[in-house]
């Protein structure tokens, strides 16, 4: 099989909070179609590395970011980069599902409508579509015109997945998505993600040691705003490099 | 917190797989003894600690499953319960050999072999020592300890072989005697079985120490 060229290709990248440095050098390749796994204890840089993949960052004053973020060989953080049309394509699902208050089907259509999509039909295709890919159609194709609000927190949150896929992203940004959710919700998004690798590039952040070992390819872990080991998930698990990686998966830490 | 019920639990494992290896070392021995003394009372004792082993090994192996299950251990917590059932279940394997060794005695015993059986008990006494060792590395985490003890069965097999032909060349000079050459080598062929299952036991303590399969013996 050809390798692929990396879906982000990260160097010597660093994040400052104000004085309080956040990242510190880290170079990092992102595969396509693959799922990352971001772990780490609470503070450990795990959030802020995700949000810098689709410049989140740029809405807290203080951040000062050095280093290159390459997304398809293109340095996301240069001055002519359009921001915008870089969260289209690069989305995020946060850790408590945040559906708009409005109906099912125009929370899926938003993100399309602002991007100047006004056909009925079309947008009818992407609701379903996304509502699909989220596998979350067949639950509420009934229901589409209802409000969103009245949804479970698991169909919530693969609403808000399906969101993020009515625009047609390359790749998924995920901050926690099933922490909020119930063992059930929690599988259901689980077995999603191995569906949408076949076709995007995810990166997820979690908690959850178990979750990162079942649906990631590659696991990242963070420790104090270092990239401390970063490996085959199946290794990574089984037989880590790092001694503070092997003491943090087997809770030993602190 | 979860690693303190964790590591009391793990802590009781190896206490109890402490207790398993000492007694299969321990029915070892008097298998030995019974070999060399004749003492049919030692064959009863070992054939009942038999079924005490095969009781360990089940709570062993329980206990295990259910702190994977419950604790979802990784990395190194992990191999080391994975290694667990493969120490069990070959010094399950040890404990047979050693009543198969007892029931030579009574095998032996109408029809006597006219000639000391030096090797038979050398095989044994290496044996036992393998044992001890094998279980000593998987619980004080000694690799270079775990491929020594393996490395010990060369001297096992080189035993077994010279023993058989010892056998074969009595066999030549008592034609009518192929019933206890048989006997003789069928014991022998298991303390030459029981060294490989030493030698599992070792490659599995090397793969919990570093991750790697490894063949310690060809």
């Amino acid at each position: 099989m050809q390798q692929s060229p990396p879906k982000f290709s990260i160097s010597d990248l660093n994040l400052w909070y104000g004085t309080s440095q956040a990242l510190k050098d880290i170079t990092v390749d992102i595969e396509e179609r693959s799922v990352t796994a971001l772990i780490g204890p609470s503070g450990c840089g795990k959030s802020t590395f995700l949000r810098t993949l689709n410049r989140l960052n740029d809405l807290i004053s203080s951040v000062r970011v050095e280093g290159s973020v390459l997304y398809e060989g293109a340095d996301i953080y240069a001055p002519d980069t359009d921001v915008i049309d870089l969260r289209k394509r690069v989305g995020m699902v946060f850790q408590k599902p945040n559906p708009f208050p409005m109906s099912l089907y125009d929370n899926i259509a938003y993100g399309p409508r602002v991007h100047g999509i006004r056909d009925k039909a079309t947008l009818d295709d992407i609701v379903e579509r996304s509502l699909v890919q989220a596998a979350l159609f067949d639950e509420v194709k009934d229901r589409l015109q209802t409000s969103a609000l009245g949804l479970s927190g698991g169909q919530q949150q693969r609403l808000c997945i399906a969101r993020v896929l009515a625009v047609e992203p390359d790749v998924v940004l995920m901050d926690e998505p099933t922490s909020a959710l119930d063992p059930i919700s929690t599988a259901k998004i689980e077995n999603l993600l191995e569906e949408l690798k076949k076709q995007y590039t995810i990166v997820i952040v979690t908690h959850n040691m178990q979750q990162a070992g079942r649906v990631s390819d590659k696991t990242a872990y963070f420790f104090l705003g270092e990239l401390v080991e970063y490996a085959g998930t199946k290794e990574l698990f089984f037989n880590p490099r790092d001694k503070r990686t092997e003491n943090y998966i087997s809770g030993r830490f602190g | 917190m979860m690693r303190i019920q964790f590591n009391e639990e793990l802590n009781r494992l190896h206490h109890d797989i402490l207790a398993m290896g000492s007694r299969v070392e321990e029915d070892l021995r008097k298998a030995l003894l019974a070999l060399r003394t004749g003492d049919i009372e030692l064959v009863k004792e070992v054939k009942a600690s038999d079924q005490i082993v095969n009781a360990m090994q089940m709570k062993i192996e329980d206990q295990a499953a259910m702190l994977i299950a419950t604790q979802q251990p990784v990395a190194k917590d992990l191999r080391q319960l994975v290694t667990m059932f493969k120490v069990t279940d070959n010094l399950e394997r040890i404990g047979d050999h050693a009543v198969h060794l007892a029931k030579t005695v009574k095998r032996l015993s109408g029809d006597p072999y006219p000639r000391p059986l030096d090797r038979l008990e050398r095989m044994a006494a290496i044996d036992v020592a393998m044992v001890h060792d094998a279980v000593a590395s998987f619980l004080d985490q000694d690799e270079a300890l775990a491929r020594s003890t393996a490395a010990k069965d060369d001297e096992v097999d080189t035993e077994h072989k010279a023993f058989v032909q010892e056998v074969l060349a009595f066999l030549a000079e008592n034609p009518g005697k192929a019933q206890l050459a048989t006997k003789l080598i069928a014991t022998s062929s298991y303390l030459e079985r029981l060294g490989d299952h030493v030698t599992n036991l070792c490659e599995a303590v090397v793969f919990m120490l570093t991750g790697a399969h490894t063949e310690l013996n060809d």
